[in-house]
């Protein structure tokens, strides 16, 4: 609806629409002594010291009458002003923290962009940290964010569309990409997939990312969120896409393959020896999180003519008292290994000492010498609890950590051959998956001799000179 | 109609536990077979005699499952039944073991002498078809009844099986795994060789422990003789297990002995028929370390590390001739392997001949060609701590 020439009018209709908005401030002025005006502007979201020294003391010392919108705008010492024309806009600008100012006798309306809401410092990403690289991460501020990634890459070729999600919160969403180097079609792909976003809120990427996945019954994510600029502006130039909402410091990076979810930064920051040597401990301890309990039950309940004799005599020695089978002993672990880390990640700092000296004690050496649980599978388990601790992104784990209880039961009914009908399963499932089009196995499967030298080994810098095709 | 496919993934899924756990065996039910010994009793049944290893905790441990068992003793129990043949010997020990009887970690087979002599195709048939025993054990003959070194404690190893290992791996005698046992027993040559264990000392029950000595000769499946510890060293030589040893040579007119540390041995069998005569190159080619020199010879000079070799190989050369008088004269058994060598390089010819091999092979003209080099005469030339060298 258009503004009304008549200010009390338009004070009227904002009123009926800020009823019980206590924190709503409606300040009357006149500007130049005789112009009835007022400024709208919700307290806290904005910097109300540079509101009365810009807008308010110019306007009020205005040496005479200024007929139109204009003239006044250029009085006030703001640089980031708009003038709109509807109700709605002048809502949606108060809410996002620009006071509006409206003059009777004119039907536009001024948004002055002082918005200045509370904010956290940038601080270094706890989730993500590194030994080497830049410690900044992103805030809950987009703006800010958007800012550091401009700062990581200074190029007019990156591209910034804004939209609105969300039919309650109407929360700003920004689609980030590096022209010239992304395709399209995916920019294309993305838009119209958040285009069909229904929904009435948006607290965090999580909330779109369910929406915009190909598969929605995937237990594995086929996007990535990260909080570290650098992470976000490297995937940019590799020519993907970074969603960004407003209210969370965790971006969406799109697409992306199974390998990405399994890569640092720091694989990156290191030389190239190293991050490949660190690269395939990864790979090799990721298969261990997903099937070391299986591996180990497989073995000692169908096949123990595959262990070397003397740690089979061990291990059946330290087995005689168990009451469990192996496969109700690994489940058992497991569950309670699940459990404690599920509680240790919840607990303060303080307090989470106290769980894993329980962890440690109870099920670690009280079971042992119970004699309820055997001491390789105490081994076992820990060593498959610090596999999964290896999974550079919690998003890659999660799904890792379910799947081992499936396959672990598989492995207690059918021994290696479960485990392998496990594994074949799940393979069948990661070749057929996509995220935004993109082979989810791929530069594996489908073979890609560019992706490769990034997924087999990390090769040097100077050997990582083309994009991968996708 | 749109939940069929669920139905589908979740029917065999609520299949899968039926099946359950059937053929799962868990560590706790199995009895563990360390080493087995198979004799022949008196009346030609076959007596199968199994050491089983003691899972369950021993003496004052109680609880405590942690670290070693306090003794040594006690850990391994012998059970053995009597049977007309493998099958049956096996399945009566079953009703004698509370626990399922677990053969995959089986690391010895051990023969009695009289079953050695009575012939092996009987139970090979049952250690080969039956799935679980590994091919990869090693197999002995026993000099006494095979239970007699099942019922030994050796004091230093955990159980019998190990000891056997430990001091075949040592490679002073042969090392015969079930598998190459087989392929020698279906092998061209029809001839077997086994290193046999001996106990000693026989009496004292607490102190016995076996040994590896000699080599027992198979013809056709039978054994048929023995090779004492010498010629076995020529027998490991000819078939190239000869892997490490320590020999010692005395050099022409040096008053001393010079000790070598063989290493890096091999033995290449060249075959070669000529006008109708079977012939057999022996190329032995290895390099030496001098560990004691108690000669005159100052091993830094050239000249006098030729003689030494010289010595060497003249005394491999006594060896491996003697092996061979035996085998070719006395057991006219070709436990060399040279048979598969003729066959490999004139398949036809061996073709044509193969039912006269026993002829053949006492008649086969063995040419030695020893090629042993000293590599590392060691820090000091000569031995300077005699007294004539000060």
């Amino acid at each position: 609806m258009k503004l009304s020439g008549h200010l009390r009018e338009n004070v009227r209709r904002l009123q009926a629409v800020y009823t019980d908005c206590a924190d709503v401030v409606f300040h009357d002025l006149l500007i130049g002594g005789h112009t009835p005006a007022l400024l709208v502007y919700i307290e806290g979201l904005i910097r109300i010291d540079e509101l009365d020294r810009h807008v308010v003391a110019p306007l009020r010392d205005a040496p005479g009458p200024d007929g139109d919108m204009e003239a006044i705008r250029r009085r006030t010492a703001v640089a980031s002003v708009k003038t709109v024309g509807t109700f709605r806009e002048v809502v949606d600008g108060i809410a996002d923290g620009c006071p509006a100012l409206l003059v009777d006798g004119c039907r536009d309306a001024i948004l002055f962009g002082l918005t200045g809401r509370e904010q956290r410092a940038v601080e270094e990403p706890t989730a993500e940290s590194v030994l080497r690289g830049p410690r900044e991460g992103f805030i809950e501020t987009m703006r800010t964010n958007i800012a550091m990634l401009r700062r990581k890459i200074r190029n007019p070729k990156l591209k910034v569309v804004e939209m609105r999600l969300g039919t309650r919160s109407n929360t700003p969403l920004a689609v980030i990409y590096l022209e010239g180097i992304v395709k399209p079609s995916l920019v294309r792909e993305v838009m119209s997939r958040l285009k069909r976003i229904e929904i009435d809120d948006v607290l965090e990427t999580a909330y779109i990312e369910e929406w915009i996945e190909d598969n929605r019954y995937s237990p594995f994510p086929q996007l990535l969120s990260t909080e570290r600029p650098d992470v976000a502006s490297a995937y940019l130039l590799e020519g993907r896409v970074v969603i960004m909402v407003d209210g969370t410091p965790s971006v969406l990076i799109a697409p992306i393959t199974f390998f990405s979810l399994l890569q640092t930064p720091e694989d990156y920051y290191e030389r190239y020896v190293v991050g490949t040597a660190i690269r395939w401990l990864r790979y090799f301890f990721f298969a261990i999180s997903l099937l070391g309990p299986s591996l180990y039950v497989a073995v000692v309940s169908f096949h123990q003519e595959m262990i070397p004799t003397t740690l089979m005599l061990t291990m059946a020695r330290s087995r005689e008292q168990i009451p469990f089978t192996a496969l109700m002993e690994a489940i058992l672990m497991e569950t309670m290994f699940e459990a404690l880390r599920e509680a240790g990640a919840r607990l303060p700092k303080q307090i989470g000492s106290a769980v894993s000296i329980v962890g440690a004690l109870v099920i670690g050496q009280a079971a042992i010498s119970a004699g309820i649980v055997s001491a390789p599978m105490v081994m076992v388990v820990a060593i498959t609890g610090i596999a999964s601790f290896m999974a550079p992104r919690y998003t890659i784990g999660i799904p890792i950590r379910l799947l081992r209880f499936p396959i672990m039961i598989l492995a207690g009914m059918m021994g290696l051959l479960g485990v392998m009908l496990g594994v074949i399963v799940i393979l069948n499932h990661l070749l057929n998956l996509r995220s935004f089009g993109v082979p989810y196995m791929s530069p594996l499967a489908p073979p890609g001799r560019r992706g490769l030298k990034d997924v087999l080994w990390r090769a040097p810098r100077w050997m990582l000179n083309r994009r991968a095709k996708r | 109609m749109r939940r069929l496919p669920l139905l589908l993934v979740l029917l065999p899924l609520c299949l899968l536990p039926v099946g359950g756990c059937w053929n799962a065996r868990e560590v706790n039910d199995l009895a563990i077979i360390t080493a087995a010994g198979i004799d022949r009793t008196e009346d030609g049944r076959i007596e199968l005699s199994v050491k089983i290893y003691l899972t369950s905790p021993t003496g004052s441990d109680g609880g405590q499952m942690s670290g070693q068992p306090s003794s040594d003793k006690g850990t391994a129990v012998v059970r053995s039944a009597t049977g007309i043949n493998m099958a049956d010997a096996a399945s009566r020990l079953q009703k004698m073991i509370s626990r399922t009887v677990f053969w995959g970690q089986t690391e010895v087979f051990l023969f009695g002498e009289r079953m050695a002599r009575a012939g092996l195709e009987e139970p090979m048939d049952f250690l080969m078809r039956h799935i679980a025993s590994r091919e990869r054990s090693l197999v002995f003959v026993s000099e006494r009844t095979a239970k007699d070194v099942m019922l030994l404690a050796p004091p230093i190893d955990r159980s019998v099986a190990e000891a056997l290992i430990a001091m075949a791996e040592h490679q002073t005698g042969l090392n015969i795994t079930l598998k190459e046992l087989a392929q020698m027993l279906v092998g061209k040559s029809g001839a077997v060789v086994l290193p046999i264990v001996r106990i000693n000392p026989v009496r004292d029950k607490q102190a016995a422990f076996p040994y590896i000595e000699g080599t027992a000769v198979f013809k056709d499946g039978r054994m048929i003789g023995e090779l004492n510890e010498q010629a076995t060293r020529g027998v490991m030589w000819l078939r190239n297990e000869m892997k490490q040893a320590t020999v010692t040579v005395t050099p022409d007119d040096s008053g001393g002995y010079v000790s070598l540390h063989l290493l890096r041995n091999h033995t290449r069998l060249l075959p070669r028929i000529e006008d109708g005569r079977w012939i057999m190159i022996v190329r032995i080619t290895g390099q030496d370390d001098i560990v004691e020199n108690t000669t005159a010879l100052d091993l830094s000079e050239p000249d006098h590390i030729g003689k030494v070799e010289e010595a060497l190989e003249r005394l491999v050369e006594d060896r491996v001739k003697y092996a061979l008088e035996l085998a070719q004269k006395e057991y006219r058994a070709d436990i060399f392997r040279f048979a598969d060598a003729f066959w490999r390089k004139y398949p036809k010819i061996w073709k044509a001949n193969a039912d006269r091999w026993d002829e053949i092979f006492p008649e086969v003209e063995v040419r030695l060609e020893p090629d042993l080099r000293i590599a590392r005469p060691g820090l000091v030339g000569k031995n300077f701590f005699r007294r004539e060298q000060r």
